[in-house]
């Protein structure tokens, strides 16, 4: 079962960063731009955790903690208090409180999942489950011993993300099944952008590591493109899926 | 308690700035003699938090909306082209929020005990932010590749 997870802030920002942090592990995300909207969903969801701002309008997150504390059946729940302010009084206030953890702003989300995982457990998105109504199947298949990676859309950001989330099994997938050989079909893409060439040189990066081949298609501005990164100017562009299958014999 | 002139407002200001960008942001700042009065006319967003208390006074970040763009896709994690006004708003707010908090933990442990005010974001192109009666003010210019913003700090005594 999915963790719930609420997080309350009265910055999208903020709720968009907590919610990124989360997005490759198996949770339920609850946001709520305020004390009052947060205690409402608590109180609706019963999350398995809390991360909770501290100055919002119409009720700052200390009130909304100490009206959680109150609940017999919420004031267990762990919270993680998030602060712009790191003053001595200011932790000795949170410290107080109760809370589980805190932490300052400016944070990575990668620091926040690290603070997260001392007081839950989560657990990795399965291939497949990673987002509703889509799968890994979009992006990846299977062509004889062949794992292939197609693109047709922009490269943003979060397709780049979903991508390496689901890039990570497949290779975990192939090493169990023996398999080495990693094509990145990316004839069809509409642009080149910095997040399609950064996720070039993860797949890059982590084929190498995992000591597969790969072989990339795509057309002469991405071929010219590659060539300027250190990381891809040693990768051949091929202009056909059958042309790179065919380098792999040569 | 020390007094409110002997503060170094600008060293405070820049590490906040600093430390603010680089963790969020991943960009790395220069502080640049830049003449800020570039950056003041023209469009501009500008996102601030006000300090109350034993000190008083008011942080402002001033920024260009091609460089806010550019900020708000970092802090995001999108494309600049995917970026809403409503998202430049809230992280130019945000952005301001964070450096007023370290500034004002800052004034805090220093013992200018203070309170920081929920982050305001105001934009156009013909607006003009004035403040008055401070004992010190910090108003620079910074620099990311060919964009320039600017960070302006003003702090009086409260009591």
């Amino acid at each position: 079962m999915s963790l719930k997870v609420l997080t309350v802030d009265d910055s999208k920002t903020i709720r968009m960063i907590v919610k990124k942090a989360f997005r490759p592990y198996d949770c339920e995300l609850f946001e709520g731009a305020d004390g009052a909207e947060g205690l409402m969903l608590a109180t609706q969801e019963k999350p398995d955790l809390i991360v909770l701002d501290i100055t919002m309008p119409v009720m700052n997150g200390i009130e909304m903690l100490s009206k959680l504390k109150s609940e017999p059946d919420l004031k267990d729940i762990p919270v993680i208090m998030l602060t712009a302010e790191s003053g001595k009084d200011n932790v000795m206030q949170i410290v107080k409180m109760g809370v589980k953890d805190y932490m300052v702003k400016p944070f990575k989300g990668e620091q926040l999942i690290e603070r997260v995982t001392k007081l839950v457990k989560l657990e990795s998105k399965k291939t497949g489950e990673a987002s509703a109504g889509d799968s890994a199947g979009k992006y990846f298949s299977l062509d004889g011993d062949i794992q292939l990676l197609v693109l047709k859309e922009k490269a943003t950001r979060q397709i780049t993300a979903q991508v390496e989330v689901y890039l990570r099994s497949k290779i975990k997938d192939m090493i169990k099944s023996g398999m080495n050989k990693f094509i990145i079909d990316l004839s069809k893409m509409p642009e080149i952008n910095m997040s399609l060439i950064k996720l070039i040189m993860v797949i890059i990066q982590d084929c190498r590591k995992a000591k597969f081949r790969i072989g990339v298609v795509g057309t002469t501005d991405l071929s010219n493109e590659l060539k300027q990164f250190q990381e891809t100017s040693g990768i051949p562009v091929n202009s056909t899926v059958e042309e790179a299958k065919a380098a792999f014999s040569s | 308690m020390k007094e409110i002139n002997s503060l170094n407002l600008k060293g405070l200001a820049i590490n906040a700035l600093n430390n603010v960008f680089d963790m969020m942001l991943d960009m790395t700042v220069e502080i640049s003699d830049a003449d800020s009065q570039e950056i003041i006319n023209g469009n501009k967003i500008v996102g601030s938090v006000s300090f109350v208390g034993d000190l008083m006074g008011n942080v402002s970040i001033h920024v260009g909306d091609t460089f806010a763009r550019i900020m708000a896709a970092a802090m995001l994690g999108m494309e600049v082209e995917e970026i809403e006004g409503e998202e430049v708003n809230d992280v130019l707010g945000e952005l301001s929020n964070m450096i007023g908090g370290d500034l004002k933990s800052r004034f805090c442990d220093i013992g200018f005990s203070c309170q920081l005010s929920i982050p305001s974001v105001t934009s156009g192109s013909d607006f003009k932010i004035e403040s008055r009666d401070w004992m010190q003010r910090e108003c620079f210019a910074f620099c990311y590749q060919q964009h320039t913003a600017l960070v302006d700090v003003f702090i009086k005594s409260g009591g």
